[in-house]
């Protein structure tokens, strides 16, 4: 036994001896001039606030420094024995490399230590948790009153719903949870193959949940009359689809799936119509609509509607139909610009400040606008209007869409029109959305090589089946990432709907700050926002990450 | 085996006729066409539906729309109600304004207020994300996890959220202005009420030592050049940022004792009576006034006998005149009290009425307002030594704060969410970029004997930069049109006053058009300037 500590010791001894002191003195502290000073400014920074908080919290800070040497020492004797183990060698790789690190280290973890004790005073240790005691009197600036959380929960969930309404929310969420597990169950590895046709009809209701969703929450008007103009139009259409789609040789033909295609439209209609005249699912008052469920409600309507309309911008910018050849552009440019000339003196006598003396020369601006259009589109009007539109879309702001939505939605229908709130909004949203949706999109088309088009051609397949069979399929693939990304921005700028006066969580809130019952309970609500955004944005795009490892982005 | 004639052709004509119709009715580029066309007409006709409900209802709303100044009706005018009054008051003005100026003066305002927190925002923006995007790859794991907790926060949470909860939960809970917090002694103060700094004022002289500012530049340029040349001849390693530095600083520092001493704008009214020629009389009459000896003795009064004997100063608010002369009075020593007035006619008034003994203001100003008064022969106008630039410097005076810059709160809380959401997403980019430069280039450099700063700022910046560039564009443009988010704290910026604007004026359609021009403008300016920017620094392919 004693030999073992001499010979310990003597082995320290002899390390310490030596140990290249000079080295470690130019290396840490004595390199240059401003290495010193660095060192000397972190080392007097630390100690101050050392100090500082030892007055506010002796227990704490003693704790963070003791913890603090202890690593040091485990440091330098594992350095001086050039043994490390496990937990010194990870110290000294992550935390105590050298001098400086090891000072600004210190003071993170004052820092840190003394940002959580506050937090964990405020947030638990002495928070007010119970729901009775949320009034002005019970409240404090140094402790949270979490009361308010359960107290307005109806509040934050639903907003204003009216209490008889609440059945059919419950309905709505367990349709989507029941949905949900049926998928994950039917998903695992065992039953995948043997439960294909279940898997297909859940496919099948996913993609009519949107409206399914619709109505239960906002519930279909009773009319009287059975449009039957409305079914046969839907039945003409679908037909015509399915007949371009069979022609340009994208699907097979099929008496089965003919008539399938021309017979959803009425069914559904008719089964829409049965379930107004029945009355079993009235119309709600879409303008109660509120909290975390219009978030939701907001966002994946934005992204669901988004997704074809973006596409389809996206394929117009980059279409290469034949356009609007320049032998019609020019002569009716010109023309329009002569006559336009005819007017110029009379707007010139007519004008009253330099700006419009400028306006009176406005054929010019015809010329030049042909002269773009031609230039950069090649007279093909569906990729000029889809650039145009993607263009002044992302060059403004969210905010004004929204409003133009609120304001200026009653402008453009009938007069005596009304129209409940979250609907304007929701198109405005949308239209914002699919130009960035577009963007992505087209980001995901310009990533397909060029020689994946040429070899499609080369096969003689036509301008769809190249998009349906090999284009899409590999840009989805691409874009599904951007996509999740996409709709958890959509998520999170759910938030602005409130600024035009919707009552989504954040709207809600500042309803729930105006109120007697929890005045002023600001900071506690703001909080479980923070948690429920983040909660949400985090497990989505961990999600996002993990769908990107299963497709094999990047990889072929 | 009976030789037959050879089949009659299956009379090619008529179904190659049908095959062709319907070849050309499928053929992708007729499809093309018939569906642009089908295109314009949908476009026309919903504009005809949607043009139509909206003249419906906008003639409902009565031709007041399109009035014109001499009361007639007309399209053309549908900007004229932007010259009326604006009637509503600004929190945060840029430049002078009041609510008797028009429409277009309130708006350019907003596009000023939004132009300062996208500027602003952007300077930030890149020093906090590259701060972050740099401890991100930190050896210390502890600030690295900072970091990395920072960047998901801000990238997981509505930066709307954000906004409120700095505005609300941080700003307004910081004490009231009376009880500001001042940081360490200087003159910085913190309230509810905002922030105010001490902000540099340029007087009249303030042009003069600007040109000298430029010929220092111009001469640092210069002196880097003929070190440069004469290192290549002689092979010989010169000081050139040093020598710079020195001609740049000699430069500087004549411009500003020659500007100081040639321009005479500033001046003082006083009455011949009090014999005040010069700054340094006053002195004289302090003395006098106190029967002291020397000014340092003055702490042996009491307060109010120092505020009985303090000169009376009037002044127009913000002016540099205030700053220039309360500078030279502190420097003497000599204890005075101030008044702010707004307008010059104002302040003469005071100064007639005996409220203050001196008129601090621009010889312009005092040159036009001395004969107003009713003897203008027994007062006279004297000069004041002048700085270019003077600091203002804020001080607490009763229940408010006086001088220097001030920072209203929701400026400060737009400023601080903006940061702090763009830069947890430039930290991301600039992480990425640093990454993507590969490790055989620092090898590389170490091995050129480069040092760490130069490793950085010749190699790996260089390339990084090519990566970051393209998405800090859209960074920077998002930042840009999200200065409008200000609306929902109370921040003027150009969104809020042209709400405001609506619904006083109720002309919806002629405020959209010019917000959208603008930010349109805003984004298209950016973009240019970086993309240009982007452009210098792109790979040069072989």
């Amino acid at each position: 036994m004693m030999t073992e500590i001499t010979k310990t010791t003597t082995r320290l001894q002899d390390n310490i001896r030596d140990y290249n002191w000079q080295y470690f003195l130019k290396d840490n502290i004595t390199g240059s001039w401003y290495q010193t000073a660095w060192i000397a400014i972190l080392a007097l920074v630390a100690a101050l606030f050392a100090v500082t908080q030892f007055n506010e919290a002796p227990t704490a800070t003693i704790a963070i420094l003791a913890a603090w040497g202890v690593g040091t020492i485990m440091v330098v004797v594992g350095t001086l024995f050039q043994h490390h183990t496990k937990v010194s060698r990870w110290l000294k790789n992550n935390l105590i490399s050298s001098v400086s690190n090891a000072l600004l280290s210190l003071l993170m973890m004052l820092v840190l230590g003394m940002a959580a004790r506050g937090i964990a005073l405020w947030a638990f240790i002495n928070a007010n948790f119970n729901p009775a005691e949320t009034a002005p009197e019970f409240q404090s600036q140094s402790y949270a009153t979490w009361g308010v959380i359960w107290g307005a929960r109806k509040l934050l969930m639903t907003g204003r719903m009216t209490p008889e309404d609440s059945p059919r929310v419950w309905l709505a969420l367990w349709f989507i949870l029941g949905m949900w597990a049926l998928t994950y169950i039917t998903g695992r590895p065992a039953l995948r193959d043997k439960l294909q046709r279940v898997r297909q009809g859940i496919m099948g209701l996913w993609i009519l949940s949107p409206v399914i969703l619709y109505v239960f929450l906002a519930g279909i008007a009773n009319s009287p009359v059975y449009n039957i103009g409305a079914a046969l139009t839907g039945v003409v259409i679908a037909v015509a689809i399915y007949a371009l789609f069979w022609t340009q040789k994208i699907i097979r033909f099929s008496w089965m799936n003919l008539i399938s295609a021309a017979a959803a439209w009425p069914a559904a209609y008719t089964i829409w119509w049965a379930i107004g005249r029945s009355g079993i699912l009235p119309p709600i008052n879409v303008d109660t609509w509120g909290g975390l469920m219009l978030s939701l409600i907001v966002a994946s309507s934005v992204v669901i509607l988004s997704m074809p309309i973006g596409m389809m911008l996206a394929l117009g910018r980059r279409s290469e139909v034949y356009g609007v050849p320049a032998w019609i552009t020019w002569p009716v440019a010109i023309g329009v610009s002569i006559w336009g000339f005819t007017t110029t003196p009379q707007l010139l006598a007519d004008s009253r400040s330099p700006i419009e003396q400028l306006f009176a020369f406005w054929p010019i601006a015809v010329l030049v606008l042909a002269y773009g259009f031609q230039r950069a589109f090649k007279g093909n009007v569906v990729a000029g209007a889809s650039t145009a539109f993607i263009e002044l879309i992302r060059s403004v702001p969210l905010i004004t869409l929204l409003f133009m939505g609120i304001i200026m939605a009653p402008f453009f229908f009938s007069a005596g029109t009304s129209i409940a709130k979250p609907w304007p909004v929701i198109v405005g949203y949308t239209l914002f959305s699919a130009a960035y949706t577009a963007e992505v999109i087209r980001g995901g088309l310009q990533a397909i090589p060029v020689g994946q088009y040429e070899a499609s051609d080369s096969l003689g397949l036509n301008g769809f089946q190249k998009m349906r069979f090999i284009i899409l399929p590999q840009a989805i693939r691409i874009v599904i990432p951007a996509i999740v990304g996409q709709f958890i921005g959509a998520f999170k700028s759910s938030s602005l709907v409130s600024v035009v006066g919707l009552m989504d969580l954040l709207g809600i809130i500042r309803a729930i700050v105006a109120n007697p019952q929890w005045l002023g309970l600001r900071k506690e609500l703001y909080v479980f926002l923070f948690v429920v955004y983040f909660t949400g944005s985090f497990v989505m795009s961990s999600y996002s990450r993990r769908l990107e490892v299963q497709l094999g982005v990047g990889e072929r | 085996m009976e030789q037959t004639a050879p089949a009659p052709p299956q009379e090619p004509e008529a179904i190659s006729f049908w095959r062709t119709i319907v070849n050309y009715l499928f053929d992708v580029r007729f499809l093309g066409v018939l569906g642009q066309i089908g295109f314009i007409l949908f476009v026309v006709l919903s504009v005809r539906t949607i043009g139509g409900n909206f003249s419906e209802n906008v003639n409902k709303l009565g031709e007041s729309q399109f009035i014109c100044r001499d009361g007639s009706f007309s399209y053309r005018c549908a900007y004229d109600f932007m010259e009326s009054e604006a009637g509503f008051d600004i929190s945060d003005t840029v430049v002078e304004y009041t609510n008797t100026d028009s429409y277009w003066q309130a708006f350019k305002l907003g596009i000023l207020n939004t132009l300062k927190v996208a500027i602003f925002g952007v300077i930030l923006t890149t020093i906090v994300g590259t701060a972050a995007g740099i401890a991100r790859l930190s050896k210390n794991w502890l600030i690295s996890q900072i970091a990395l907790w920072y960047v998901e926060l801000m990238r997981n949470t509505p930066l709307l959220v954000q906004l409120f909860f700095i505005y609300f939960g941080v700003l307004l809970a910081l004490p009231n202005i009376n009880e500001a917090t001042q940081f360490l002694g200087l003159p910085i103060f913190l309230s509810n009420r905002g922030l105010n700094l001490p902000s540099p004022q340029f007087t009249s002289s303030a042009p003069i030592w600007l040109a000298f500012l430029v010929l220092g530049i111009v001469q640092f340029q210069v002196v880097g050049i003929i070190l440069n040349r004469k290192e290549e001849r002689t092979g010989q390693a010169t000081n050139r940022v040093g020598w710079g530095l020195i001609s740049f600083l000699v430069i500087v520092g004549i411009g500003w004792y020659v500007s100081g001493t040639i321009s005479d704008s500033q001046g003082l009214l006083v009455t011949k009576a009090s014999r005040i020629q010069d700054v340094e009389d006053m002195e004289r009459m302090m003395l006098a006034r106190t029967g002291l000896n020397h000014l340092d003795d003055l702490d042996t009064l009491s307060e109010e006998e120092i505020s009985a004997v303090a000169l009376q100063i009037c002044v127009l608010r913000d002016s540099p005149s205030e700053t220039n002369l309360t500078g030279q009075l502190r420097r003497l020593g000599i204890p005075y009290e101030i008044s702010r007035s707004r307008r010059p006619d104002q302040a003469i008034k005071k100064y007639e009425e005996g409220d203050c003994e001196i008129f601090a203001a621009s010889k312009a100003v005092l040159a036009a307002e001395r004969p107003t008064l009713e003897d203008p022969g027994s007062h006279l106008v004297v000069s004041v030594q002048e700085k270019p630039v003077v600091w203002s410097i804020p001080t607490r005076e009763g229940f408010n704060i006086f001088g220097g810059a001030k920072m209203l709160p929701e400026f400060i809380a737009l400023l601080i969410g903006l940061v702090l959401f763009y830069g947890g997403s430039l930290a991301e980019i600039v992480r990425a970029g640093i990454l993507s430069v590969t490790k055989g280039q620092t090898e590389a450099a170490r091995a050129l004997g480069l040092n760490e700063g130069q490793r950085l700022q010749l190699v790996v910046m260089p390339q990084a930069l090519r990566v970051i560039i393209p998405p800090l564009v859209g960074i920077f443009l998002s930042l840009a049109k999200d200065t409008s988010l200000g609306i929902a704290i109370g921040f003027p910026d150009m969104y809020a006053i042209a709400y405001t604007t609506m619904n006083q004026s109720g002309r919806i359609l002629q405020i959209f058009i010019i917000m959208m021009l603008v930010y349109m403008l805003i984004s298209l300016t950016f973009s240019v300037l970086l993309n240009w920017y982007n452009e210098r620094v792109k790979l040069v392919e072989r």
